[in-house]
């Protein structure tokens, strides 16, 4: 249940000091891929940065020793916002992927309508994680090719197959910079978030 | 800039009681004025004058998101704060993505 409650005979405008609801996408990818520049792109305030520790587990990364490290790293996430309307607001959460994902990841796409995997397809290992985990908890996402000046080294079809995502994962290209870009991605991940949401209110009845 | 050890200001705990509080969560300042609080948590309650989402106070004031949230759920439980927590546990609704995906086309 939303904590806005529009009962019929409110005004269409709330009081200014009543707080927007608030829906986030994850705009989860490896080092440098662009994930600030998505961000930066389409959001309405210059991106932010929050500091938060995520627990990984080293695994099979010379270490001799007893048992699999776990290791705490602060990780910076950066992050923006656009304004939909006055109650309305959708926050995107630049998200560091190419380690294992501990705990945290589990807070922090808790209530998310889905994730965008941005992905530099000259380096597409750095990007299996997130890939892995989004198919694993079932939040719906799409793989968005990075275009880095309008070249693409590898093709879509290439990028889809070597990263192996189920058919209905859409893949695209998209120019990180470019708000029309940024702002298509955003709304194949939401076609697909519609979807799900459709499909699951359906059998909810 | 002081840097403390991320979680003194919380006295060493690492989750908090309470409704869910995640990143996006809003939070404003319950009442007028700003009562007599240590300075992180008197900033937390003055910068929340306007709805202020947890990720927006931890990168504001500096402060750990993990120690952000813990301190707005004490401010809460202290009665400094609203918080706007939403239920998290059920599937988004359509109607909600939908106006998402019609304000986004307005973008551009």
């Amino acid at each position: 249940v939303d904590f806005v409650t529009s009962p019929d005979n409110t005004p269409a405008t709330p009081p200014p000091t009543l707080p927007p609801l608030p829906v986030k996408i994850i705009i989860a990818g490896g080092f440098g891929v662009g994930k600030t520049t998505t961000v930066a792109a389409i959001s309405d305030i210059a991106p932010l940065t929050t500091e938060a520790e995520m627990t990984s587990e080293s695994v099979g990364i010379d270490d001799a020793g007893p048992r699999p490290a776990k290791t705490t790293t602060t990780v910076a996430m950066d992050f923006g916002c656009v304004t939909i309307d006055a109650s309305l607001k959708l926050y995107l959460f630049g998200t560091p992927g190419q380690s294992r994902f501990g705990f945290m990841w589990d807070d922090l796409t808790r209530g998310a309508l889905g994730a965008v995997v941005v992905v530099d397809s000259n380096r597409l290992d750095d990007c299996h994680p997130a890939v892995d985990y989004f198919e694993r908890t079932g939040l719906p996402f799409v793989v968005a090719v990075n275009t880095f000046d309008g070249r693409l080294s590898h093709t879509i079809d290439d990028v889809r197959w070597a990263l192996a995502v189920s058919e209905d994962v859409p893949v695209l290209a998209f120019d990180a910079r470019v708000r029309r870009d940024v702002r298509d991605t955003l709304l194949a991940v939401l076609d697909r978030a519609l979807d799900r949401a459709v499909h699951d209110s359906a059998a909810a009845h | 800039v002081t840097r403390i050890r991320p979680f003194v200001l919380t006295s060493g705990r690492v989750s908090a009681e309470g409704p869910y509080i995640g990143l996006e969560t809003q939070v404003t300042a319950h009442g007028e004025g700003v009562p007599t609080l240590a300075p992180e948590m008197a900033a937390i309650v003055s910068l929340c004058a306007v709805p202020t989402s947890v990720a927006e106070i931890s990168a504001k004031l500096r402060l750990h998101y993990g120690v952000a949230r813990i301190l707005v759920s004490d401010l809460h439980v202290a009665g400094h704060l609203d918080v706007y927590s939403r239920d998290v546990t059920t599937p988004p609704d359509p109607d909600l993505i939908l106006r998402v995906i019609r304000g986004l086309r307005d973008i551009t």
